[in-house]
């Protein structure tokens, strides 16, 4: 599946048109627990965890589990063909997976830009500023 | 001139040279990002989503380095997160001085007063200091009010000190081209550099997805904003990548021209896009798929792209193929101010973002009111 297959946006017939682009739809899948027995859900599922903005954890067919975030996929024609590498949780190492060797797969991490929206900024401005708050702004989250 | 004669002629020999080796595709820019972290929290941002295990990962100065050397550009742009949160950003820096890099250092300016005396003035040591407007414009922009005041704070020091300071600037839907006209008159009257601007992209895993110009929307706002400059205003950035912000010519993209490395390792196929890593920039060389990419390849996510990462080294490239194109760019340094009564009627024009952006001011053109400022709230 190329980049352009996966693209999660709808396609443009002239771009020279354009005034304002969609963004990328999100869904909801903090939490989701695919069933990935079926190779096509599998594929998908993994597509989707590459596109995924917190951790996952992968069962392996071995019973090892690995929680990370996943950074990179590579596929084939194949399950064994094709691959995640992902980054562990207090580590640097890079651990290649082939799709074949993965049993399950869950979105157990946090959605780490879920409801970070402009509006939502917008929102929290201006309830400050009528709370009375003299400096407004957006903190970075704590990273513990 | 914007860029230092020195700068320049070691850009103009490296790609002369990469074009008598006969090099189709050529790094110029090396985007090293050594962390992801930040002490802003921009909902445009589509580079500091991660969690917090990644977010607390840094590149040691040996593996900046190590890519660097791998990469060969004769300039690198250090961008993040906030590299002055690197713990060890002032060997880093050192280390490419001493390898002769031209090094933009991409901040915040949060914490650039307290961190100066880390770093020594250098011909090859920029900072360049993300900058989104006027004051409100640049606070609301980064969801940080008292933002612009840090940021000016550290740049004064900087410049007082003798290190060189440029401004990057984003532009997203709902730009007020008369103010950042304005920022302009501030930043030249600050004393830094040069300017460097770009539209914003629409990052796939920003918060926002919502604000980003597309094509039609960034050339009609960049020819009101580069159209009828003043003389005083300089601009780092390449005479012919501005034309065709204005819409005054047209470029396919050059996604290796600016390649990034990070924790993950070299980027495909760009800054912007992440569509996987490689382990080597040999590598990302030989194993993209660069047809996929490109506004010309109907990929959905390049649609709105108008970049300096993907096609400020088109211009420049455009620059060094032809005698035509070094003639067009000796004609945009030379004659760069653009004269276009069009382009000020544009700047009449009232700001209609597509979705409800910001709150702030939209000044008025100095055929109307040059003291009035109009609530859009």
């Amino acid at each position: 599946m190329s980049g352009t297959e996966q693209a999660n946006r709808p396609a443009v017939a002239d771009v020279d048109t354009l005034e304002v682009v969609s963004g990328t739809v999100h869904e909801a899948i903090e939490g989701w627990v695919p069933d990935v027995a079926d190779p096509e859900i599998l594929r998908v599922a993994l597509e989707k965890a590459f596109d995924y903005r917190g951790d996952v954890t992968i069962t392996r067919r071995d019973g090892s589990r690995i929680e990370g975030y996943i950074f990179d996929r590579r596929t084939g024609a194949t399950l064994e063909q094709s691959l995640v590498r992902v980054m562990p949780q207090g580590s640097r190492e890079r651990v290649p997976i082939a799709y074949s060797e993965i049993a399950a797969l869950a979105f157990s991490g946090r959605d780490t830009a879920a409801g970070k929206s402009w509006e939502a900024w917008v929102r929290k401005y201006w309830e400050k500023k009528a709370a009375g708050e003299p400096s407004v702004g957006l903190e970075p989250e704590a990273l513990e | 001139m914007a860029v230092p004669i020195s700068q320049a002629w070691t850009v103009a020999s490296y790609v002369l040279r990469q074009k008598l080796k006969g090099r189709k595709r050529y790094p110029l820019v090396l985007m090293l990002e050594p962390l992801f972290r930040c002490n802003l929290a921009c909902a445009g941002c589509g580079k500091i989503q991660y969690p917090a295990h990644i977010l607390k990962q840094n590149l040691s100065p040996e593996e900046c380095f190590k890519a660097v050397d791998e990469c060969g550009a004769p300039a690198v742009s250090i961008p993040g997160g906030e590299p002055l949160m690197h713990p060890e950003i002032d060997k880093i820096v050192e280390g490419l001085v001493a390898r002769k890099k031209y090094i933009y250092l991409c901040t915040n300016a949060l914490l650039l007063k307290e961190k100066i005396d880390l770093f020594k003035p250098s011909k090859y040591l920029t900072f360049s200091v993300h900058v989104d407007g006027e004051r409100e414009h640049h606070d609301f922009s980064v969801c940080r009010e008292g933002g612009y005041e840090l940021a000016v704070e550290g740049m004064r020091e900087a410049l007082k000190r003798g290190f060189r300071v440029t401004t990057n600037t984003t532009l997203f839907d709902g730009a007020d081209p008369n103010s950042v006209r304005a920022f302009f008159d501030e930043m030249m009257e600050l004393g830094v550099e040069g300017m460097m601007l770009s539209p914003g992209y629409s990052y796939d895993k920003a918060p926002d997805q919502k604000h980003f110009l597309g094509r039609a929307r960034i050339r009609r706002l960049f020819r009101g904003i580069f159209s009828n400059r003043k003389a005083s205003w300089r601009f780092n950035m390449s005479p012919l990548f501005q034309e065709f912000l204005m819409g005054k010519r047209d470029y396919a993209c050059t996604p290796w021209g600016m390649p990034t490395y990070n924790i993950f390792g070299w980027q495909k196929p760009c800054y912007l896009l992440q569509d996987g890593y490689a382990d080597s920039f040999a590598e990302l060389m030989e194993s993209t798929a660069w047809e996929q990419y490109g506004t010309e390849s109907g990929n959905p996510k390049c649609a709105n792209c108008m970049v300096h990462s993907g096609y400020e080294a088109s211009a420049v490239n455009d620059t060094f193929s032809s005698l035509g194109g070094f003639l067009d760019t000796v004609k945009a340094t030379l004659f760069s101010r653009y004269p276009d009564v069009q382009a000020t009627k544009l700047l009449d024009d009232e700001v209609k973002p597509v979705h409800s952006h910001n709150p702030l001011v939209q000044l008025q053109t100095s055929s109307t009111s040059p003291q009035l400022e109009e609530t859009r709230a």
